[in-house]
């Protein structure tokens, strides 16, 4: 597996954690346009699951195979709740909890990582 | 894109409970935490428990300690605050003494804990978090007082009755 997913997530959740602190300090709820960006890294993390899963299902097995499952199905999670979360403020505190699931993505890479190191960052 | 910007503090949305404004964020943190301890100690004990128990079972404790906290201070009425104030207590002691036990006596942690190293492994967020968590329920408890002196009719559960509030 190349790194080109994993990366590219680790790019986007910074970015949307950048975003969302920017709008946090410009006193900003949450809007449309963070919304769409959290969209987009859950749509990369979904393309990730599927790989990895695709790797699975074929063969591939790490030492630590719960605790891989058990980030598979967190993953996605993360930043629909956050997304729901986020959305109910009506303060600059909502982008500041979208910022949190952008840095979530993004530590997440790193500890797929280490718990196998097939996925490659 | 530009976001909206967020209206003033007026009544309708000025904070209204622990869980709104910083508040929000706390939540989500402890949340997260509540996740990634109850998933990491639900791992650590059914796949190899006997490798190191006592890292495990702290685990699991510090799993129950997130989530009581996760949960208090979302709901926010006085009786939940009080939960959360011991939680946010429990949980600082746990982080010093756990952070200084697996530094003091590395054998007893052959795997780490979420508290291991004062939470070196999650960025030391483990340390500062129930700090800000004990600071906003200290925040919640002086205004419930404000509250209670200047309505003295109000009771605890009279969110109704609150005064305006621009401290935030």
């Amino acid at each position: 597996m190349n790194g080109a997913v994993p990366t590219t997530i680790i790019v986007a959740g910074l970015a949307l954690a950048g975003y969302a602190l920017l709008m946090t300090a410009l006193n900003r709820r949450v809007g449309l346009g963070l919304l769409v960006a959290l969209g987009v890294l859950e749509i990369l993390l979904l393309v990730l699951i599927g790989i990895i899963v695709a790797r699975l299902v074929t063969g591939g097995r790490p030492a630590g195979l719960a605790t891989l499952i058990g980030y598979l199905i967190a993953m996605p999670i993360v930043p629909v709740v956050a997304g729901l979360w986020g959305a109910m403020e009506r303060s600059r505190w909502g982008p500041a909890v979208i910022a949190v699931a952008g840095l979530v993505a993004a530590v997440l890479m790193v500890r797929l990582h280490e718990i196998w190191p097939a996925i490659r960052v | 894109m530009s976001e909206p910007t967020a209206p003033p503090e007026t009544a309708a949305s000025r904070p209204d409970s622990t869980r709104t404004g910083p508040g929000r964020l706390l939540v989500a943190v402890y949340a997260l935490f509540a996740l990634s301890a109850s998933a990491r100690a639900v791992v650590q004990i059914a796949t190899k428990f006997g490798h190191a128990p006592v890292a495990y079972l702290l685990s699991a404790f510090a799993a129950v300690v997130y989530i009581l906290a996760t949960v208090t201070l979302a709901i926010g009425n006085p009786t939940a605050r009080r939960i959360a104030v011991l939680s946010c207590s429990v949980e600082f002691a746990g982080v010093l003494a756990v952070g200084t036990w697996s530094l003091i006596d590395r054998a007893t942690f052959p795997d780490a804990t979420v508290w291991s190293g004062y939470g070196s492994g999650y960025g030391f967020v483990p340390l500062v978090l129930p700090v800000f968590g004990l600071l906003w329920l200290r925040h919640w408890a002086r205004r419930a007082r404000t509250r209670r002196v200047i309505v003295p009719q109000a009771t605890d559960a009279g969110e109704a009755a609150e005064i305006p509030h621009t401290s935030l």
